[in-house]
């Protein structure tokens, strides 16, 4: 403030404008932060009864201001009976209104939501005779516990016993070994069934405030909760594991419920392999232009031209992508390499590769650019000093001036993948999947599947928030993701601004 | 002085040039005419370049001293707008002959630049750049050439604590006689200092000055230098350039003390021409 | 290179100029004054005015302080300036010439004494011609060197070195004739022993005079002719020279 004191108004302008913008990108990240993170609290449940005697239990919302008056969304969950998980009640006709301390709010694998009283635990269809409330919720959680060992033991018996032989099957070709593998095979699968079949001893009886009752297998229990019951810190607790659960898990019901984790991966996939395209053509392009190429007219139009493609419309290069690699080199490649598996297309059609060349080039003029502009930095005594060394002009570009100039390659792929981690238009046209369970990434052989589609943090928004037909469910999620591909890209940002700071920490700044 | 043989001389400035007895020159300059897309920078020089002895080419900015320099080192072979004439022989063989490779000529005539260009590498690489160009040493033996080229640059008690840091995190003086000690361990004949100290402390440039004359044992040099009183500190001979021409060229002392054209005297002792 | 008068006043620093401006202004108005004690010492002796002697006498410390302060002027110069080739020789130049001009001030002051006491002791004017021709001619040439000095003039620099063989000889035969005077008329000893000190000190004149001119030629030519036989001297090639 003293220092903009008597300059006049053209430092407070430059000030406000400042001010300005900050305020602008702080509120940002403050909506999405706000509306994506309390999207994972487990706010607190309620009673409702109304004028006309009816009950039922939810997570209250938004309200909204109509002429009949205020009206509240509420969650009820509990499709199955009331056919939508949502409903608009104008405030006034609450009657009563409480909030009982044994409501559970439980996450299911079908059905979504299920909101109401845990009434007792079924084992093997026998109901357990439990009377007292606290025992039975321990031994609720004894069985949630026993439930989660048995998923472990499954899943590691299916990736250590079930996968590997199935693979050895489909390349043994010995017929006395195939007998062996398929009687191992066998024996395997009979396990893995006897373990679901333990899993699926238990049962918990659910009844809603109206009455209705389900027995509900504890394997289709994603989550149970009590809010109501809970203490701050156990909300805290709830509230890591639900984001955690969101970060780390698939999307389930078409993409309104579940986590997001194969969009993260698809997103910082999609990435890295961009950059690792882009990197040796934008650099190798940069160093011809300034330092091998001869600087005449002709060096100076591509010049320019290679600045003006960084303003071409994404999409634009979307339809490039999807002429040029997938139908042009994608259907090619089908044909010469993939032929016994025509007429499905195998790189034909829009995957992972196509998308990372898509943004390859759409992104290079950036790196060009920057890496033009960090090699134009570098002082001609320097080049000079290394060539009356005797060094010819590859090795002094090899040791010297590249070393150099690396921080700004590294600022170059910094905005590039800046920009092409918020892309989603030309994915679009290339390869992005509205679901794509299997990420691209596993212990299969090759191990990268460069065929396949991939889901994408940008194009997750896109779907979740204009496709999904449960709008009210998607729009936290919308909010979530959002946060969550801001802070992608802030990772990936920030790795490369730690790299190039290391680099320039090497060698102290540039001497001027 | 007065025993100077009196030639009847038609240019004036012959007369002013002093004459290099043929086998203790190193360097023979013989009517070297340069331009710059079609700029001339040089016309017609002629001189010799006395074999270990510190010369000076002094004059002012834009008289041809650096182009000059550069000549030597063949540094203008990058710049196809130059056109040169005439001949740069060195010790007796024209260094634009083609059977003479450019970067031999360059270890065999070294250069060191007005600012301190250290590469973006140790200190040690630094010194070791040429020699790993070269390869064929051992790491054993290239330790000792490092160590000896920095004792040379008078730099080796500095540095040799931290020869793995950056030569970036040198004072401006150490990264001229690291870049000195980087330019001796290919073992030069000729060393080619461009305003070696204009960058630099007057601390800097005394020990910078006092290098150039502890090297003079072991390799001519020649010294471009806009500051007046360095040429008369460090130099043995002085030549005065102005306008792309060789106006006079003597023994330091006999130059600062009684030059004998106007011009020159004008331009060392800060008069108007 | 030839330097001529005003090349001093040429430098891109007009204070420099002024620096050496004032060093040779300082110098003739020590010369100046110089000149005059030699001229008053000279007078009081021929005409027995010890007032005047007295006058010589005292006013040597003016010179002496004078030669003091150049030569702190020229310091500084050096110090500041570093000047080179013909500021560096005229510096030099007028460093020199201040101790000789120096010394030709104590010369006066010594002529002043023996003219003061040949006035006490009031006999006799014997030997006074050749006192009065020869300070003629050496002030002459102390004038002269002046004039080179301020003008840069080659040729009468020149013409004073040759000057001053005449005067030696000059003075070799004015003291054969005092020898003479003495043997003749023993009482006149003192008085007449007076005189060749006065003409001792005139002879010592002249060849501070020679030396200034000495300091004309190197300070224009850059030459250093203080060791050389003026008779072997190439004045053609000195002038030729440039």
């Amino acid at each position: 403030m003293r220092r903009l004191r008597g300059e006049g108004p053209w430092a407070w302008l430059a000030a406000g404008s400042v001010a300005l913008s900050l305020l602008l990108l702080v509120a940002l990240l403050a909506l999405l932060a706000g509306r994506g993170l309390a999207h994972f609290w487990p706010g607190e449940l309620v009673q409702i009864e109304l004028d006309d005697g009816s009950r039922f239990a939810a997570r209250p919302g938004r309200e909204e201001r109509s002429a009949e008056g205020v009206e509240r969304l509420y969650h009820t969950g509990n499709r199955e009976w009331l056919g939508t998980p949502w409903r608009w009640i104008e405030v006034a006709r609450i009657v009563e209104q409480r909030r009982p301390a044994e409501l559970v709010i439980v996450e299911r694998r079908r059905w979504g939501d299920f909101i109401g009283r845990v009434a007792g635990l079924e084992e093997d269809g026998v109901a357990l005779d439990i009377d007292d409330e606290a025992a039975r919720w321990t031994t609720l959680d004894e069985r949630l516990g026993r439930l989660a060992q048995l998923r472990e033991a499954r899943d590691a018996l299916r990736q250590q016993a079930v996968m590997p032989r199935v693979r050895a099957l489909a390349a043994e070709q010995d017929v006395a070994s195939r007998a062996r593998l398929e009687d191992e095979l066998a024996a395997a699968n009979a396990e893995v069934l006897a373990l679901q079949a333990r899993m699926a001893r238990d049962r918990v009886v659910l009844e809603s405030v109206t009455g209705e009752r389900l027995a509900l297998p504890l394997e289709e229990v994603l989550a149970l909760q009590r809010p109501n019951a809970m203490s701050l810190p156990a909300k805290l607790g709830a509230w890591g594991e639900r984001a955690w659960r969101f970060l780390s898990e698939g999307p389930r019901a078409a993409n309104t419920a579940g986590g997001v984790w194969p969009a993260i991966f698809g997103t910082v996939l999609l990435v890295l392999l961009m950059s690792l395209l882009v990197a040796p053509f934008g650099v190798l392009a940069a160093i011809y232009l300034n330092e091998i190429a001869h600087q005449g007219r002709l060096t100076r139009l591509v010049r320019i031209s290679v600045r003006n493609l960084a303003g071409v419309p994404s999409i634009v290069y979307g339809v490039f992508g999807l002429g040029v690699f997938v139908y042009g080199i994608g259907g090619s490649l089908d044909e010469w390499f993939f032929s016994e598996q025509l007429p499905s297309p195998t790189f034909g059609t829009g995957g992972l590769l196509w998308a990372s060349l898509t943004l390859a080039l759409l992104t290079l003029p950036v790196v060009i650019v920057a890496t033009e502009e960090g090699l134009a930095r570098i002082p001609d005594h320097q080049r000079e000093g290394a060539l009356a060394l005797g060094a010819t002009r590859l090795e002094t570009l090899r040791r010297v001036v590249v070393p150099m100039a690396l921080p700004a390659m590294l600022t170059g792929m910094i905005l590039a993948v800046a920009r092409a981690a918020g892309e989603v238009a030309p994915l679009m046209l290339v390869g992005v999947a509205k679901l794509a369970p299997q990420v691209a990434l596993d212990g299969e052989f090759p191990f990268l599947h460069l065929e396949r589609k991939f889901m994408h943090l940008g194009y997750h928004i896109f779907d979740v928030g204009f496709h999904s037909g449960d709008v009210e469910a998607a729009l936290p999620l919308v909010y979530a993701t959002a946060l969550l591909l801001v802070m992608v890209i802030l990772v990936l940002n920030l790795t490369a601004i730690f790299l190039r700071h290391h680099l320039k920490a090497r060698h102290g700044a540039l001497p001027r | 002085m007065l025993a100077q043989p009196d030639t009847p001389a038609a240019n004036a400035s012959r007369d002013a040039v002093i004459d290099i007895d043929p086998g203790a020159s190193c360097l023979e300059i013989q009517g070297l005419s340069l331009a710059y897309a079609g700029t001339p920078a040089l016309s017609d020089l002629t001189l010799r370049v006395p074999r270990h002895r510190v010369t000076a080419f002094i004059g002012p900015s834009g008289c041809g001293k650096s182009t000059l320099l550069r000549a030597l080192n063949r540094l203008h072979d990058l710049n196809e707008t130059v056109s040169r004439r005439g001949a740069i022989r060195l010790e007796g063989q024209e260094i634009h002959a083609p059977e003479v490779a450019v970067a031999e000529l360059r270890r065999r005539v070294g250069m060191v630049f007005q600012t301190p260009n250290p590469f973006p590498m140790s200190i040690y690489e630094n010194v070791a750049f040429g020699l790993r160009l070269q390869g064929g040493l051992r790491k054993r033996q290239r330790d000792e050439v490092v160590e000896w080229a920095l004792r040379s640059a008078a730099l080796w008690d500095e540095v040799k604590e931290r020869l793995g840091a950056s030569a970036w995190s040198l004072s401006g003086g150490q990264q001229q006689r690291l870049v000195i000690a980087r330019t001796l361990a290919v073992k030069p004949e000729v060393l080619l200092l461009d305003e070696p100290a204009s960058a630099l402390d007057p601390i800097s440039t005394l020990k910078i000055e006092e290098l150039i004359r502890s090297l003079k044992s072991q390799l001519t040099l020649v010294l471009v230098t806009h500051n007046m009183q360095q040429a008369a500190r460090v130099s043995d001979y002085t030549a005065f350039l102005h306008g792309g021409e060789l106006v006079e060229y003597a023994p330091t002392d006999a130059l600062f003390t009684n030059p004998r054209l106007v011009r020159t005297e004008n331009y060392i002792t800060g008069r108007m021409a | 290179m030839d330097i001529t008068s005003d090349t001093h006043s040429q430098h891109i620093s007009k204070q420099f100029n002024q620096e050496l401006e004032e060093l040779k202004t300082h110098l003739m108005a020590m010369g100046g004054l110089v000149e005059k004690q030699v001229q008053d010492a000279v007078t009081a002796l021929l005409d027995g005015d010890s007032r005047l002697a007295e006058r010589v006498r005292d006013n040597d410390d003016a010179v002496n302080d004078m030669q003091l302060k150049i030569d702190d002027e020229c310091t500084r110069v050096l110090a500041r300036r570093q000047p080179a080739a013909s500021d560096l020789r005229l510096v030099l130049a007028v460093i020199r010439a201040t101790s000789d001009l120096e010394r030709i001030g104590d010369e006066a002051s010594k002529i002043a004494r023996n003219a003061m006491s040949l006035a006490e002791a009031g006999n006799g004017s014997k030997g006074f011609i050749e006192v009065r021709h020869i300070s003629e001619h050496v002030r002459k040439m102390v004038r002269d060197a002046l004039t080179a000095f301020a003008r840069f003039d080659i040729d009468l620099a020149l013409e004073v070195v040759h000057e001053d063989e005449a005067v030696d000889s000059e003075y070799t035969t004015a003291m054969r004739s005092l020898m003479t005077f003495m043997m003749e008329d023993p009482r006149s000893i003192s008085s007449v022993l007076s005189v060749m000190w006065i003409l001792r000190a005139l002879e010592r004149i002249g060849d501070h005079a020679n030396n200034l001119a000495e300091y004309v030629v190197y300070l224009v030519k850059g030459l250093d002719i203080r060791h050389i036989d003026p008779d072997e001297l190439d004045e053609e090639a000195i002038k030729r020279r440039g």
